[in-house]
């Protein structure tokens, strides 16, 4: 995803030049990644991450490998430009075809650029697995997955049998900012072929066998229409500001009495 | 036979609760309805439910269609999934739109009932309205045309510094979620009239392989953010979890207040995420917003920028905070709280007497 934080890549109208903008793991992935090596830890599990995005989007890739990750995927193709989330939804499922077996896929809550927590649940309908969104624990046992996910004010308590998605919660670990490898050492050994090919694979809508009408523009049944920049309101704020912090609070109170605001209501008598 | 052609609203339940959001859809699906001259329909999934269909229409819906099932006592992804599919196909004509709340229900069911009728769906909306477009697209070009009363979805996109109007003029239904606490429900009319349907659906293995073993909700330890009258926030400016005693202490001069707070003290983990407000958190509307060492970044800003007065005490003049809020003191949090404090009291007392 582009690092929405960075001034990169954004034209002067506001809209993403996927193509300029910086590069990045999108946060929300890293407490998905970090699940998936928990659970490597505790089993011997292997970790495959799966980057759907130009070229560049490698680096995401490299990203992971840094954090401890075994093998990475990248599905770049032309025809994926402007999938919503259906589409994306879709191409990622046929690189989960692609790939075979598998136990567990975890994703993360969502992005920051798109935000819309949908590509998970949507993959998991394409596959027809059970899935558990906002999940902040679970353990697998006997090919059970015990796992706990946030609802408003709780928590549910959940049990499937693999194979299952998870979308996982940023509050369900906290993040741990070390890395097993740093970027330089990755890289360099990348440089090495073997050890490239070994480890990453880059393929294409053809290599997966995915339906080129069912990605990109054709196959996305959104569109944006149009985009506006938030305004920035402002002006309008009432600034104390003085020697002493007793007369801006005396002068705000004041503010308060004259402006009807009524918040006399509001204090416990 | 229930209208197919109403604007639907899948409408959440808690044990036999209506939640928050669900009102707040139905204000928004009555606004579209009525400019698409059709009415309002609640789907209504649970167990022992049917009381709520009643208020449903109070709540401002034409039509209540329930199912009401041993299987739907709990929340589950793949029940609630057969169950509106259920509906959908009860009505034999998709509906023109279908609303959900950006709740972390809706956000499970919405995207899986979307892709099984693959149609599209826009999270987290914070605006609804009707119009028209027209596609000019080269590269699709069985989708060109000009599309008549149409739903947008509009939402903030790219962290919060745009918004976007996300159409899907295709397909029926045109499917979205709304964030809790932005649109407006409509006041409760109890002597509205409406029709109540009761259907079935048979629910298959495959639909029970997630199972759920309990729910929990604290009600009473929960905080809740979105119904306070006065929310108090406290940010990475409190410089340690301890600062946010200087919080709970101002927030404990109002009848019902709850502590709110910045992602970043959050994720400094110094209080639970449930108190986070923004984008990522909770978005608010509270009669009065004090924000304490928060900077108003505009993740932050977007959940609670609608709220009636925001005071906000920051030591740095430049702080984006000091721009948006209606009041701002610039100084030392530590020495401004219980100061403010001291002269809530007083106007408090003032008032009784
Ligand atoms: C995708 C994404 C989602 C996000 N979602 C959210 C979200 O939901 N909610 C959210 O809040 N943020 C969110 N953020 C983070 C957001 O960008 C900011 O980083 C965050 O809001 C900053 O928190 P803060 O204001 O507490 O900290 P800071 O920005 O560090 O500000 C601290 C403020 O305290 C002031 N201060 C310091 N000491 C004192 C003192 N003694 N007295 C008075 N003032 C003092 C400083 O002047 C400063 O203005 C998100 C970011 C991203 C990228
Ligand atoms: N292009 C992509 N490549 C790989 N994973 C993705 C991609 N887009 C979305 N995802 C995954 O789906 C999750 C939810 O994304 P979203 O629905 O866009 O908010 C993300 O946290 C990722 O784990």
């Amino acid at each position: 995803m582009p690092d929405t934080s960075s001034k990169a890549g954004v034209n002067p109208d506001g809209t993403i030049d996927r193509a300029r903008a910086k590069r990045m793991l999108n946060p929300f992935d890293r407490y998905a990644l970090q699940k998936a090596l928990e659970i490597k830890r505790g089993s011997g599990a292997e970790v495959t991450c799966v980057a759907m995005g130009p070229p560049p989007a490698v680096e995401v890739l490299i990203e992971a490998f840094e954090h401890g990750a075994d093998y990475g995927i990248l599905l770049t193709d032309k025809r994926l430009a402007a999938s919503d989330t259906l589409a994306t939804a879709y191409a990622l499922h046929k690189v989960v075809h692609y790939l075979g077996d598998f136990d567990v896929i975890l994703t993360g809550l969502q992005t920051t650029d798109g935000d819309t927590a949908q590509v998970g649940p949507q993959i998991a309908e394409r596959l027809n697995i059970p899935q558990i969104t906002y999940c902040e624990h679970l353990s697998i046992s006997d090919r059970i997955l015990k796992g706990q996910r946030i609802v408003e004010g709780g928590n549910q308590e959940i049990e499937v049998h693999l194979p299952v998605l998870i979308t996982v919660a940023n509050s369900a670990t906290p993040l741990d900012y070390k890395r097993f490898a740093d970027g330089a050492a990755v890289k360099e050994l990348l440089r090495r072929p073997e050890e490239r090919d070994r480890r990453i694979k880059t393929v294409s809508l053809d290599t997966i066998g995915a339906n080129p009408n069912r990605t990109g523009l054709l196959g996305s049944p959104t569109v944006v229409g149009k985009t506006w920049k938030i305004g920035d309101v402002g002006g309008s704020c009432i600034v104390f500001k003085g020697e002493s912090i007793e007369r801006e609070v005396d002068e705000l109170m004041e503010h308060l009495r004259t402006n009807g605001r009524n918040i006399e209501e509001l204090i416990n008598a | 036979m229930p209208n197919p052609n109403n604007v639907a609203v899948v409408a959440e339940q808690f044990h036999g609760s209506l939640q928050q959001i669900t009102p707040e859809l139905i204000g928004a699906a009555r606004f579209l309805s009525e400019k698409l001259g059709t009415g309002v329909s609640c789907f209504l999934l649970g167990h022992e439910i049917t009381p709520l269909a009643e208020r449903l229409i109070h709540h401002g819906a034409d039509e209540v269609i329930v199912i009401d099932a041993p299987q739907l006592k709990e929340y589950a992804t793949l029940t609630y999934k057969r169950a509106v599919i259920g509906i959908l196909e009860h009505l034999g004509t998709p509906p023109p739109i279908v609303l959900m709340g950006s709740t972390t229900i809706g956000r499970d069911l919405a995207p899986r009932i979307a892709a099984y009728l693959e149609t599209g769906l826009t999270a987290d909306c914070t605006e609804f309205d009707i119009g028209d477009y027209e596609h000019k697209g080269k590269a699709d070009p069985s989708k060109t045309g000009t599309f008549k009363n149409i739903l947008y979805a509009i939402r903030p996109s790219f962290g919060e510094s745009l918004k976007a109007r996300i159409l899907g003029p295709w397909k029926n239904p045109q499917m979205a979620t709304a964030r809790i606490g932005v649109m407006q429900a409509l006041p409760i009319d109890a002597s509205r009239k409406g029709v109540i349907y009761n259907i079935s659906v048979n629910f298959n293995e495959e639909d029970l392989r997630l199972k759920v073993i309990k729910t929990v909700r604290d009600v009473s330890g929960a905080v809740n953010l979105t119904g306070a009258k006065v929310i108090v926030s406290g940010g990475y400016g409190l410089g340690g979890p301890d600062g946010f005693g200087v919080v709970r202490d101002l927030a404990s001069v109002f009848k019902n207040s709850v502590v709110g707070a910045s992602r970043r003290a959050v994720d400094s983990g110094w209080i639970g995420y449930a108190h986070q407000v923004g984008q990522t958190g909770k978005t608010v509307r509270p009669d009065i917003y004090i924000a304490l060492g928060i900077s108003g970044a505009i993740q932050h800003r977007v959940g609670m920028a609608n709220s009636k007065l925001i005071i906000a005490v920051n030591k740095d003049a430049d702080a984006p905070i000091l721009k948006f809020a209606h009041y701002g003191i610039v100084g030392d949090l530590y020495q401004a709280a219980p100061l403010l404090k001291k002269a809530l009291i007083k106007m408090g007392k003032e008032k009784v007497q």
